[in-house]
């Protein structure tokens, strides 16, 4: 005989998670029979938006798809079109393109290290909370913020939803003497980040580790960000064309996000894959600090993508230092291009993981077809798997507040951007048991 | 030195929630505020800032944030309150439900609040949909710009303080 409890726990609030969603569990004896993490997010429609609109319409578009990581939709987009249309615009749009995406990886990753995942391991609520015994830390993290909103500024005008990239380069070059003074206050504030560094290695992280395929972009030299090939640590190595040879979205009831299998598996996209298949790209300063952190990269622990993120942070300044070192004013700060009708393809390293487009066009430059995939449709399947193995491990008798609290903390950890609205995540946890 | 002021409209492009970016606009065109010598008021127009609010006014001695309010009084009624008056406990969930009041807390907490932070509002009409203003936002703009131009005036030491006799000193901000 099976008796059937249903525990339903309340979580009011998902807190530091953007999205929205419920976690169900099904245990029985003792074990996760079923684990759902149920994604409200509505669909958007916004390929379907794409469709029979001029590619010049299409970066600032996209932009709209994030708040946070705009340049990320504008970067994989530009990509796309300018591979459609064969066109190359040169290493002045290539640098400042890197520029602008250090912009948004330093805003972004400090925000999700500050605002939402070290309240976590220092057993805080909130940034407020948390700001009442860290205050100095807060303060840096939103200065970090701040000089990563700026480098996005100074490119595209504003900081969020820029306007400044167009197809073929920027709209706008900005004057040395404004470059100079950003590049001063970057240099300035290196040290901070690479404090913020240590500071994270240093929190009381969970140790387990976990067994996942990483998948990230690798460049010949560079730490990847605006381009490289699709590679992973099973041996995957690919061009962004061939995504779709390999990768596949397909819809769960239970979400309206997609998830995205590579090999009919999860995978990991994001910092910590970023960084355990590039270690050797990382800049020299970067790599040492990297090893003298007591981590052993590449990591089987989730739980330093924390630390990955703040890493990420200082190879993005240096770059952006490095690139606006040499900063001298184009004659054009973009090239003309001449539509043609084909398929295009791009692929960039979004904050949270590999951001794919492919655009079909008519010979005008109208869009007849888009598809993106954005990287929290790719980690969905990899958190799903993670929460199973993490609750299993942590024992699903524990109770429902630290079921919860350990569920979301793993959620977190991912930096799920799932939706621009109101954020709950709804705990059901159905156990079963046999008299 | 004199006293720097930073007035900063927040809101989205949609309906009365726009607000706060008409009112910036209109100040940048305001021959009084662009009497003043080059520095001393700074207008910014932003998307829904979040904690960013803190570095935004960084360098400025006094802060006007303007914006929409919910509080069920009638559409168009003028808003004026203080970082004291905030009251809006909630935490943020997210860095996108990160609004005004849980950055005014946040600055609480850092110590990183202006020497003065003025709130002021336009009450909503929440039926109002679209890329324009209602009615009643529309008809209260001309007074509600009028008396930001001469609140920033007191606050940066151009005249006496002023002080509105007729917006209503609701305890709720919407944001």
């Amino acid at each position: 005989m099976t008796e059937k409890h249903q525990i339903p726990i309340r979580v009011p609030v998902l807190a530091r998670v953007e999205g929205e969603g419920t976690l169900e569990l099904r245990v029985r004896n003792g074990a996760i029979e079923e684990l759902r993490l149920r994604i409200f997010e509505p669909p958007r429609m916004f390929e379907k938006l794409l469709e029979g609109r001029d590619y010049t319409e299409i970066p600032d578009m996209v932009a709209r798809i994030c708040g946070i990581c705009p340049v990320a939709y504008q970067m994989s987009a530009v990509q796309a079109i300018e591979n459609l249309f064969g066109v190359e615009p040169g290493p002045w749009v290539r640098d400042m393109r890197r520029v602008f995406y250090c912009g948004e990886w330093i805003q972004s990753h400090s925000l999700h290290i500050h605002m939402l995942a070290a309240p976590d391991f220092l057993g805080y609520a909130s940034i407020t909370e948390m700001a009442r015994d860290h205050a100095h830390e807060v303060r840096r993290g939103l200065r970090l913020q701040a000089l990563g909103n700026e480098i996005i500024r100074l490119l595209g005008a504003r900081s969020v939803h820029p306007v400044g990239a167009r197809i073929g380069g920027f709209h706008h070059a900005p004057a040395r003497a404004q470059v100079d003074a950003l590049r001063e206050k970057l240099q300035a504030a290196l040290p901070e980040a690479e404090t913020l560094v240590r500071w994270t290695a240093a929190l009381n992280l969970p140790t387990e580790e976990q067994e996942f395929t990483a998948v990230s972009l690798r460049h010949p030299r560079e730490y990847p960000m605006n381009e490289g090939r699709m590679v992973s640590n099973r041996g995957l190595d690919i061009s962004a064309d061939r995504f779709e040879s390999r990768f596949v979205e397909h819809q769960e009831m239970h979400s309206t996000a997609l998830h995205c299998l590579h090999d009919g598996k999860p995978y990991l996209v994001g910092p910590l894959a970023r960084l355990n298949l590039n270690l050797d790209r990382l800049p020299a300063p970067v790599r040492s600090l990297a090893d003298s952190l007591g981590i052993k990269f590449p990591s089987r622990n989730m739980y330093h993508s924390i630390v990955a993120r703040a890493l990420e942070i200082v190879v993005a300044m240096r770059e952006a230092i490095r690139l606006l070192e040499v900063y001298a004013e184009p004659s054009a700060p973009y090239i003309s291009v001449t539509p043609r009708a084909g398929t295009g393809y791009g692929c960039t390293e979004a904050p949270r993981g590999l951001l794919w487009h492919r655009y079909d066009a008519n010979a005008a430059g109208v869009v007849i077809k888009a598809r993106i995939v954005p990287p929290t449709s790719q980690n969905q399947a990899r958190m799903e798997e993670d929460l199973r193995t993490s609750l299993q491990s942590l024992g699903v008798r524990q109770g429902e507040a630290v079921l919860r609290r350990r569920g979301e903390m793993v959620i977190r950890n991912y930096d799920p951007c799932i939706s621009c609205a109101t954020h709950f995540l709804d705990l059901r946890v159905r156990e079963l048991t046999h008299a | 030195m004199p006293d720097r002021v930073h007035i900063i409209g927040v809101g989205s492009p949609f309906g009365d929630d726009r607000l706060g970016w008409v009112a910036a606009e209109s100040l940048q065109r305001s021959s009084v505020l662009n009497s003043l010598e080059p520095g001393r008021i700074a207008i910014s127009i932003m998307d829904r800032p979040g904690a960013m609010l803190l570095a935004l006014w960084d360098e400025a001695d006094h802060v006007i944030l303007m914006d929409g309010v919910r509080s069920g009084a009638v559409p168009g009624t003028r808003h004026r309150l203080t970082a004291g008056d905030v009251t809006d406990t909630c935490i943020p969930a997210t860095s996108h439900g990160f609004g005004i009041a849980a950055a005014l807390q946040l600055a609480q907490v850092l110590e990183n609040l202006p020497n003065r932070l003025l709130l002021r509002g336009i009450e909503m009409d929440v039926c109002c949909t679209g890329f324009t203003l209602s009615a009643a936002v529309t008809a209260a703009m001309p007074h509600f710009v009028r008396e930001i131009e001469e609140e920033t005036l007191a606050l940066a030491g151009a005249i006496h303080p002023f002080r509105s006799k007729t917006a209503s000193e609701s305890s709720f901000f919407a944001r």
